[in-house]
């Protein structure tokens, strides 16, 4: 880290650091000295470790990797509360960060990672457009919020610029777009807007993600849809607005609208499948973990578009030498194709679809990108069978899906305000 | 018999105060009695100093700081107390929040207030397994493992047993199904789970246990020979229970209500799964400014906590006058 | 057999009375757990939610596999050797402090009430300000180091009040006895002190077990690089929840039950044995 990126940011995210590179440097000429016997093996087996949730972080990932690169990739998986909050505030205990594009307000200034320099990423050419300028075909929408291509491009120092430059804050990965999810069976009808999440009729059935940033966003786009308010920016709202927004989930909830805020993947599969909710905020591969347990679930194709995410590998600024090396390797093969065919059978997409192809049958290309029915029963990363023949995945093609996002998840300025409003609502 | 009132017994907060002449006594024979307390106290001081008293020092610290994007700038700034207490549109008549507090008060209140009422069912729900422990249960053998059958649930993790709270209460969960075969209600309540109901239950499941454990311990060693010469001197059991036993288990009875009354006020978990999320605690709130990385908002919430926690505790103690009951 | 005299017959009714409202208690405090001792069995295409769908052991073997997201045989050793050595901690000073606090002494007051405060810090704020210091210094953490240090400081006020409940109403006269008669503090401590007090320690321990064991917030930026149990369950929960983690949980009642029973069996023994 240079002088002028630390700035007057110290203290939690930065500090100390002439002391702790000194120390740094002690242990490892004191390891360097302990082991000089068997250089050659120390250097083979030098691990680094990579922190995410368990959406990348899975063993069968982190173990294929070891293997294919020839030292050993450790995984840590966290919660999204541990995981955010282990890579703002230690980032000397991890070389990679497998996050969010969303958090980059936080972390570009925070200058915990360094920038990545494209010129070191072999197929960068064969990354889509989606990350680079927001349009993953000539014509789709670029949606409103945190989208990767704003929160991608950084000089030489780490500091935002309009792209495209030679380096980015993170290599861009797996990601997804997010919707409705609903049992057709009990809300007897196909929801195709996201107005339905205020229906009447499915009152008292109803749950919403109890992450403000992202809670928000779904209730503003059903409120859009239902015409009582336009907002300038989804991604970016303003107090008044945020006021509205509030204001009118605080009157729904003492309707007695929602049946629960739900935080974690788990919660919201549990929900649907015991019957508590009809409708819901969803994840993809949550629908898919529905189904898979017999129940029957559908994610919705919302004609006001979708809530994307996107994800990505980040490299922490206290790395260098051979380490730094190392962690080029290990983001480099993330995009070989074959975590991008895991994390597919899963429901996500990868950045670099033309070499994920490589690594899916056809039939499973044709099921998870083209949005074709399933040719033959198709498994899950780990074997399971969770697609039937003939079923097809809801939303259409990977290019029609997000050529149509409505709003990225995001960190908008006036998080603070949100943050105190949520807790508002939920005490109402 | 044991005369209670006069056996030696030194208080909650240190000892009771050595007569002068015992003092002198003392330092006459050159010899001091028990361990040398700078030795008995010296470890857990330094270890307290180290993985408390510092990281508190810190957090006081970043409660004056400045949250940026991107970490805290070193300030000394008083905007997130002010932000804690003051509320927008406080004297203005227009607004939705005229002459109401901050919603960080409110929150604030209505844990304590959701608290005490948990308090005392927890109350009255352990008391009488304290009671049927120490009282009832005549062998020490049985004692302690119908005591650690209480505890038992505590062992497996809590994320997991909160993950069954929605196949026992949810609208097809086990409650449900055996409350229609027993043509109790015709069909699903869905009032069990996502509810205040819900909620104060489930509080009073997962924490009666912390008070059981201290109650039981002062009501064992009452002698069970005061009560023999109490019935023998024709006392009802009522009497008992008002002059003896319940006086006697009071130090129990604060210390398990200190128990309680923390954990509870720090809680944030069980609203989030048994509430559905459908409330906040400061607990959460504390969580949710931790997760947008407003460091010092969260500090001054959970200062704020931990002083509505010291006065608790205070005022529990003083209500039982430890030193003087014992 | 005695007779049954009203005096005898009216304390069986209380005994019963109580016996049947402990059995009421103990069925309140195990119910959620009902569900995931069945659901533990459920089928391999089922969840952690009913429907069953079917009926397997299927979760149970996962129990022993390697897991897909973390490293739960792994967490869970680590979680229960932290548990243990905070227990032993927990239970030792805990003794000492309630041993010191026996007597007035300097600083006692503030001593006592930084002991409470471990009890009132918000764990996720205090784990940020250690590990903030931490950083500072260059210090990398770990489960076995920063995590103990914050788990023992939130479990030892709650060893710290029940030792001082033990202590309270200790009757010092024997003690005194002891000392006129000549005897060193420790043999003193050995032979009057400890045997007399030991349950209590036995309570502290236990406290301090149970408390580190479940402990989530004080770990999240303490564990270091590996994952203690409740840090990989959270981590699981990004996931689709799979009942290996009810057969995880019936597991462990199961065994702490039969614990208990071993309890009983052996102190039985021992008891008749010294009899």
């Amino acid at each position: 880290m240079t002088a002028k990126n630390g700035s007057k940011h110290i203290g939690v995210a930065n500090g100390g650091v002439s002391r702790r590179q000194f120390m740094g440097t002690a242990a490892g000429a004191v390891a360097a000295g302990s082991v000089a016997g068997f250089p050659n093996i120390v250097q083979a087996a030098d691990p680094i470790r990579t922190i995410g949730l368990g959406v990348s972080i899975i063993n069968e990932i982190q173990g294929r990797a070891s293997k294919d690169l020839g030292f050993p990739v450790r995984g840590q998986a966290l919660g999204y509360g541990a995981m955010f909050g282990k890579m703002l505030n230690q980032n000397d205990q991890y070389e990679i960060a497998e996050g969010y594009y969303n958090d980059m307000d936080v972390f570009i200034p925070s200058k915990v990672w360094q920038p990545i320099d494209t010129k070191r990423i072999k197929e960068w050419d064969k990354v889509t457009n989606l990350s680079k300028t927001g349009r993953l075909t000539p014509d789709s929408s670029q949606g409103q919020g945190d989208a990767p291509f704003r929160q991608l491009w950084l000089d030489e120092d780490g500091n935002r610029v309009k792209g495209p430059s030679r380096y980015i804050s993170m290599l861009p990965g797996w990601h997804n777009a997010d919707s409705l999810g609903y049992n057709p069976k009990d809300t007897g009808r196909k929801i195709e807007s996201w107005g339905e999440l205020f229906s009447p009729d499915f009152k008292g059935k109803v749950a919403l993600l109890n992450v403000p940033q992202i809670g928000v966003m779904d209730a503003s786009l059903a409120i859009e849809a239902l015409g009582l308010f336009k907002f300038k920016d989804k991604g970016n709202m303003t107090k008044p607005e945020i006021d509205f927004l509030i204001d009118f989930l605080i009157k729904k909830k003492q309707e007695g609208h929602f049946r629960a805020f739900w935080e974690t993947f788990g919660q919201s599969v549990n929900l649907m499948v015991s019957g508590e909710v009809v409708l819901e905020s969803m994840w993809s591969p949550a629908v898919t973990a529905i189904k898979a347990e017999g129940v029957p679930c559908v994610y919705a194709y919302l004609k006001e578009g979708m809530r994307g995410w996107h994800g990505g590998c980040a490299i922490s600024a206290k790395v260098t030498g051979k380490k730094l090396d190392q962690c080029y390797e290990y983001i480099n093969w993330w995009l070989s194709g074959w975590p991008g065919a895991f994390v597919a059978r899963q429901g996500y997409y990868m950045s670099v679809p033309e070499n994920v192809k490589k690594h899916l049958e056809p039939e499973e290309w044709d099921f998870w990108y083209e949005g074709k029915p399933a040719a033959k029963e198709l498994p899950d990363p780990f074997g399971t069978i969770i697609v039937e023949k003939g079923e097809v995945r809801d939303g259409g093609s990977y290019w029609n899906r997000f050529a149509n996002i409505a709003v990225w998840n995001s960190l908008m300025d006036e998080n603070d305000y949100l943050v105190k409003r949520w807790t508002e609502f939920l005490s109402a | 018999m044991q005369d209670f009132a006069q056996a030696q017994h030194s208080g909650l907060i240190g000892g009771q105060p050595v007569g002068p002449s015992q003092v002198a006594e003392a330092r006459k024979t050159r010899r001091e009695v028990g361990f040398p307390v700078g030795w008995l106290v010296a470890p857990a001081t330094l270890w307290l100093l180290v993985f408390l008293v510092l990281p508190l020092i810190s957090i006081i610290v970043f409660s004056f700081w400045t949250s940026a994007k991107g970490g805290l700038v070193p300030d000394l700034t008083l905007q997130y107390y002010a932000g804690y207490f003051y509320n927008e549109g406080f004297f203005d008549q227009e607004h939705r929040n005229f002459l109401t507090l901050s919603v960080f008060i409110r929150t604030l209140g209505s844990t304590f207030y959701f608290t005490a009422v948990v308090m005392v069912l927890c109350l009255i729900v352990g008391y009488p397994i304290a009671y049927f422990l120490a009282m009832q249960v005549q062998s020490f053998k049985w004692q302690m493992a119908l005591f650690l059958v209480c505890m038992v649930p505590f062992w497996t993790s809590y994320l997991i047993r909160a993950v069954a709270w929605l196949p026992m209460l949810g609208r097809r969960g086990l409650l449900n199904s055996l409350l229609i075969n027993l043509d109790i209600v015709d069909k699903p309540v869905s009032f069990l789970l996502y509810s205040e109901f819900g909620y104060t239950m489930a509080l009073v499941q997962i924490y009666v246990v912390l008070c059981v454990g201290p109650i039981f311990f002062s009501l064992s060693k009452i002698d069970p020979a005061i009560l023999e010469a109490a019935r023998d001197m024709g006392a009802t059991p009522f009497q008992i229970f008002r002059e003896i036993i319940g006086p006697l288990s009071l130090p129990g009875v604060a210390i398990g209500m200190i128990f309680i009354f923390v954990i509870l006020m720090g809680e944030f978990a069980t609203a989030v799964v048994v509430y559905g999320g459908k409330t906040s605690t400061t607990g959460t709130v504390i969580l949710n400014y931790y997760a947008i990385a407003n460091y010092p908002f969260a500090a001054v919430n959970a200062l704020m906590l931990m002083l509505s926690m010291m006065i608790g505790v205070v005022v529990i103690l003083r209500i039982v006058d430890i030193r003087k009951e014992l | 057999m005695a007779r049954w005299t009203p005096e005898r017959r009216r304390k069986a009714w209380v005994k019963t009375g109580f016996s049947v409202y402990y059995m009421i208690f103990v069925v309140f405090i195990y119910g959620p757990m009902i569900a995931m001792f069945i659901l533990s069995f459920q089928g391999r295409r089922g969840g952690t939610s009913f429907p069953m769908r079917g009926t397997s052991l299927y979760w149970w073997g996962k129990l022993i596999e390697p897991s897909t997201v973390g490293d739960l045989q792994g967490a869970m050793m680590r979680s229960l050797m932290l548990a243990l050595i905070v227990m032993v901690i927990t239970a030792l000073f805990s003794t000492m402090l309630a041993m010191a606090f026996r007597k007035k002494f300097y600083g006692s007051g503030l001593l006592f009430y930084t002991v409470m405060a471990g009890l009132m810090v918000p764990g996720i704020l205090l784990s940020l300000g250690l590990a903030t210091l931490m950083r500072q210094m260059g210090i990398p953490a770990a489960w076995w180091s920063s995590a103990l240090g914050v788990h023992v400081v939130w479990t030892l006020p709650f060893g710290f009040l029940v030792m001082m409940a033990v202590f309270n109403r200790f009757d010092s006269s024997l003690e005194e006895a002891a000392r006129d008669m000549g005897a060193d503090e420790w043999t003193v401590f050995k032979e009057i002190t400890l045997p007399l007090i030991t349950p209590g320690i036995v309570a502290a321990g236990l406290f301090g077990f149970t408390l580190s064991y479940d402990e989530f917030a004080r770990t999240t930026l303490l564990a270091g690089a590996e994952n203690t149990l409740p840090l990989d369950i959270n981590a699981s929960m990004t996931q689709r929840i799979r009942p290996t983690l009810f057969a995880l949980g019936t597991a462990s009642t199961v065994f702490s039950l039969a614990m208990i029973g071993l309890f009983l069996a052996i102190y039985t023994v021992l008891y008749r044995r010294s009899r």
